[in-house]
């Protein structure tokens, strides 16, 4: 029975990914129905799992339990593998035949320092499709650059074209932009190449650079320089047409609304939204184009009628006019969010040393599919049996010996349990 | 690696495209579903756009050569719509309805963009276009998705970057809320929708069934605001918007010539330490990194002073040669001209009849087994002899009559 939210069902990905970019790509795997194993070393595991130390990584076995390995890991299973020594190579060797593609964005020498070269991995699967996601891509004279999401955000141009306009510095984004937009590219990589391998009986290799994927976001931009040598100015909240189009106060702290007129239309609504303020009718502001070269001004006088409410009574004033508006909703608040919040973007995470939180569900929603999120991210080493024996028909002791050699763990080499450490601040505490 | 931008003797190389011979009707407008059919058809696929007879409002948007604003020279319409077919049609007359259901019968994909609802009242929803065609995959892609109470609301980059909740983390802590330049909430829809129908088209082609997908840009930017949200349902904690320094390691710091970077993780600080070479970086309130966080102030302090006498490409270098995440902050004139880009084959160049020699980003990955398209953008209504007349039949008299009609 065909379920049109898992069109990967069948497919399985070895996934080698750590911290965001490559997790996240494999995550919109696992939601979309691959079977994704995720695989670290007892010796060198995704960082994730310990970059928050406890108390924010609540319970005993704290490397599985953070907010943010969940975010990107979970529906995914867990095997542990050394893979840097003889028998972790040796039983990848063997898992490999059962895999369909194999995910990595480790720095761009890792995988053949470590032996496992494209043509190796052929070798064990000859039609294996291969995403390698080095920031700046395998070849090329930066190749050995390194970066994490606002590094990759600012190689791509970018951060160039972001700022307020009034003091020459640029902004990074709030996020670690570049790592989601690398990811879902190798997530429609990966796609691509399986429908390219359905029609050929061929795999091949990927070389996605994370920079590569976010320039081509900016392409205006581009195209601006290709064609008149322009450089991007920073706009901050305007727009070079539009007015008002900015960001409002409201009553509340730091409260504040988007509120974007593009027509006289939906000028009139806004004016019927703000109760018809005889301002409104000056002559100053009777076309675009006049309110645009008059948005100073405007902006004030519309602030005035936003700084006498609360975001969500102005936002309900200006959604019975079809005024393009949104509240800037907070993280606490967009979890509420009536409209995602009627839409089931939302759904629970349960996870027994930590109980049930909220997490982003489908990215996009197929017709007749059920929930997203089936399981949290896998504790780690949670599926090493499942895999090395119901998949690879490893017996228990030849398991034991893997794990006395310490090829595979059930725990982080060397980390202490909650109850052994001092408690630490975190980078996000 | 070998280099994959050169060698087409890959053994694993194949002439056939991953979508060639795949017919896509691209009813979308703007950016989103334009950027996702790009690429398709970079890929081989057959895109036709279906354009309203005053053409994707893209085209009047710029940048054009010289600052002339013409309808087939905008740089945003050119960049998005390569290697695409175009034909208009008036969805508002039955004929020009009949002629999409006919093109649809042919499609493997379809990507729109109205309004929630639009084509449902034109008889021309999902359930009509599959009835003859179960394989049908298609998408829609809209500002809130097709249901909820904001479906129908209209939105711009800054609302949608609102509702995202994008806008709150973005920006110093002291100013309102920032912005990205240009349209990021429309690209990375783009982005995921690219991602969606080629999931859904490898379901469709192993399973022999379609599906129809509801992309809603809110939400597939909302995917992306890092573990923020669930950093608030898990811990109950606001996220404060923290400008360009999250911490000392992870930000932007002004250089000689401009602005660099640098985002070291816990591992990574020996490595920087060595690579930025102050014997200060070494002192014990520095050495762990719970230490570093509570002297988080000295640690900026003396990396401010640090990086004002570094150059941009200098930063790049000294992180190659230490395998440091340092970096800055690339101008456009900066990239066009990249050695490393340009080795890469990044850039597509094509002279345009109209709009003079352009350069621009042309592909997204580098891949042994197939190639990338890099041609034009179509004019207005280019193919609608090839395809209306050519494929589907219609007389050219038809033609005369349905431009008289308004329906082309």
């Amino acid at each position: 029975m065909f379920d049109p939210g898992r069109p990967l069902s069948g497919v399985r990905v070895a996934d080698l990914t750590m911290i965001w970019a490559g997790p996240y790509a494999a995550k919109i795997l696992a939601d979309q129905g691959a079977e994704v194993i995720k695989i670290e070393s007892p010796q060198a595991w995704d960082n994730i799992r310990t970059l928050l130390p406890p108390p924010v990584a609540p319970g005993e076995h704290w490397w599985n339990t953070n907010f943010y390995l969940h975010e990107y890991s979970r529906n995914k299973k867990s095997l542990t593998l050394d893979l840097s020594a003889d028998e972790g190579r040796a039983v990848f060797a063997q898992l490999l035949p059962h895999c369909d593609v194999v995910i990595e964005n480790y720095r761009t020498d890792v995988m053949d320092n470590l032996g496992l070269t494209y043509e190796w991995l052929r070798e064990q699967r000859e039609d294996i499709i291969v995403v390698g996601m080095a920031g700046f891509g395998k070849t090329g004279p930066e190749k050995d650059a390194v970066g994490y999401g606002p590094i990759i955000e600012m190689m791509s141009g970018m951060t160039s074209t972001t700022g307020y306009g009034d003091d020459g510095v640029p902004y990074k984004s709030g996020i670690s932009y570049g790592d989601p937009i690398a990811g879902v590219c190798a997530a429609a990589a990966v796609a691509t190449a399986l429908v390219h391998r359905h029609r050929t009986g061929r795999g091949q290799y990927i070389d996605l650079a994370q920079r590569e994927v976010m320039s081509t976001l900016l392409g205006e931009f581009y195209m601006d320089w290709s064609m008149n040598r322009r450089l991007p100015q920073h706009m901050g909240t305007g727009h070079d047409w539009m007015a008002p189009h900015n960001v409002y106060p409201c009553a509340g702290d730091d409260d504040w609304i988007a509120i974007c007129v593009r027509s006289d239309a939906e000028w009139d609504g806004l004016k019927r939204a703000m109760g018809s303020p005889e301002w409104a009718e000056r002559t100053e502001f009777s076309d675009q184009i006049l309110r645009w070269e008059h948005r100073a001004e405007l902006d004030e006088l519309v602030g005035g009628w936003t700084a006498a409410r609360s975001k969500t009574d102005a936002f309900a004033a200006l959604h019975t006019e079809r005024v393009p508006s949104s509240p800037v909703w907070k993280m606490l608040e967009v979890l509420r969010e009536p409209h995602l919040r009627a839409r089931g973007f939302y759904e629970p995470l349960r996870h027994p040393e930590v109980g049930i939180w909220a997490a982003h569900g489908w990215l996009w929603r197929a017709d007749g599919a059920g929930p997203c999120i089936i399981a949290p991210a896998p504790d780690f080493g949670q599926h090493n049996a499942e895999i090395l024996g119901d998949l690879l028909g490893m017996s228990e002791s030849e398991q034991s010996a893997l794990e006395s050699a310490g090829v595979i763990a059930s725990r982080p080499a060397g980390v202490p349990l909650a109850s052994e450490m001092p408690a630490t601040p975190s980078m996000l505490g | 690696m070998s280099d994959l931008t050169s060698d087409q003797s890959q053994p694993d190389h194949d002439p056939t495209q991953p979508y060639e011979g795949v017919r896509v009707i691209e009813l979308a407008e703007g950016i989103a579903g334009p950027y996702a059919g790009r690429w398709l058809a970079a890929l081989g696929a057959d895109v036709i756009k279906v354009e309203r007879t005053t053409g994707d409002p893209s085209r009047a948007f710029g940048p054009w050569p010289g600052d002339l604003p013409d309808d087939e020279t905008s740089g945003l319409f050119l960049y998005l719509n390569g290697d695409k077919r175009s034909i208009t049609l008036n969805l508002d007359t039955s004929d020009g309805r009949e002629i999409l259901h006919e093109l649809a019968r042919s499609a493997e994909i379809v990507i729109e963009s109205f309004e929630p609802g639009y084509l449902a009242e034109r008889g021309l929803g999902y359930d009509v276009l599959s009835a003859d065609n179960p394989p049908l995959v298609m998408i829609s892609i809209t500002p809130f998705g097709q249901t909820g109470p904001n479906a129908n609301l209209p939105a711009t980059e800054l609302t949608l970057y609102a509702a995202s909740g994008q806008l709150w983390l973005t920006g110093h802590p002291e100013r309102p809320p920032l912005k990205n330049g240009g349209a990021q909430p429309s690209y990375q829809a783009g982005l995921n929708a690219l991602a969606a129908i080629a999931a859904a088209y490898f379901g469709a082609v192993t399973h022999e069934q379609g599906s129809y997908i509801d992309l809603s840009v809110q939400e597939t930017y909302a995917g992306m605001a890092e573990a923020f949200h669930t950093r608030a349902s898990q811990l109950g904690i606001e996220t404060q918007r923290s400008g360009n320094n999250l911490n000392a390691l992870w930000g932007l710091y002004q250089t000689a010539d401009g602005f660099g970077g640098i985002c070291a993780l816990p591992r990574n600080y020996p490595g920087f330490a060595r690579a930025v070479g102050l014997p200060e970086l070494q002192d014990a309130r520095f050495a762990e990194p719970a230490q570093r966080l509570l002297h988080n102030d000295e640690l900026m302090a003396i990396l401010h002073g640090w990086f004002i006498d570094q150059s941009q490409e200098g930063l790049l270098e000294l992180g190659i040669e230490h395998r440091v995440p340092f970096g800055f902050v690339a101008s456009m004139e900066d990239l066009s001209s990249s050695e490393h880009l340009h080795d890469r084959q990044f850039f597509a160049e094509r002279d345009d009849a109209l709009a003079g020699r352009l350069t621009y980003p042309g592909r997204l990955w580098l891949s042994s087994g197939h190639d990338w398209q890099m041609g034009r953008a179509p004019r207005l209504g280019e193919h609608n002899l090839a395809v209306i007349h050519g494929e589907l039949g219609y007389e050219r008299e038809d033609l005369v009559r349905l431009r008289e009609l308004d329906a082309i």
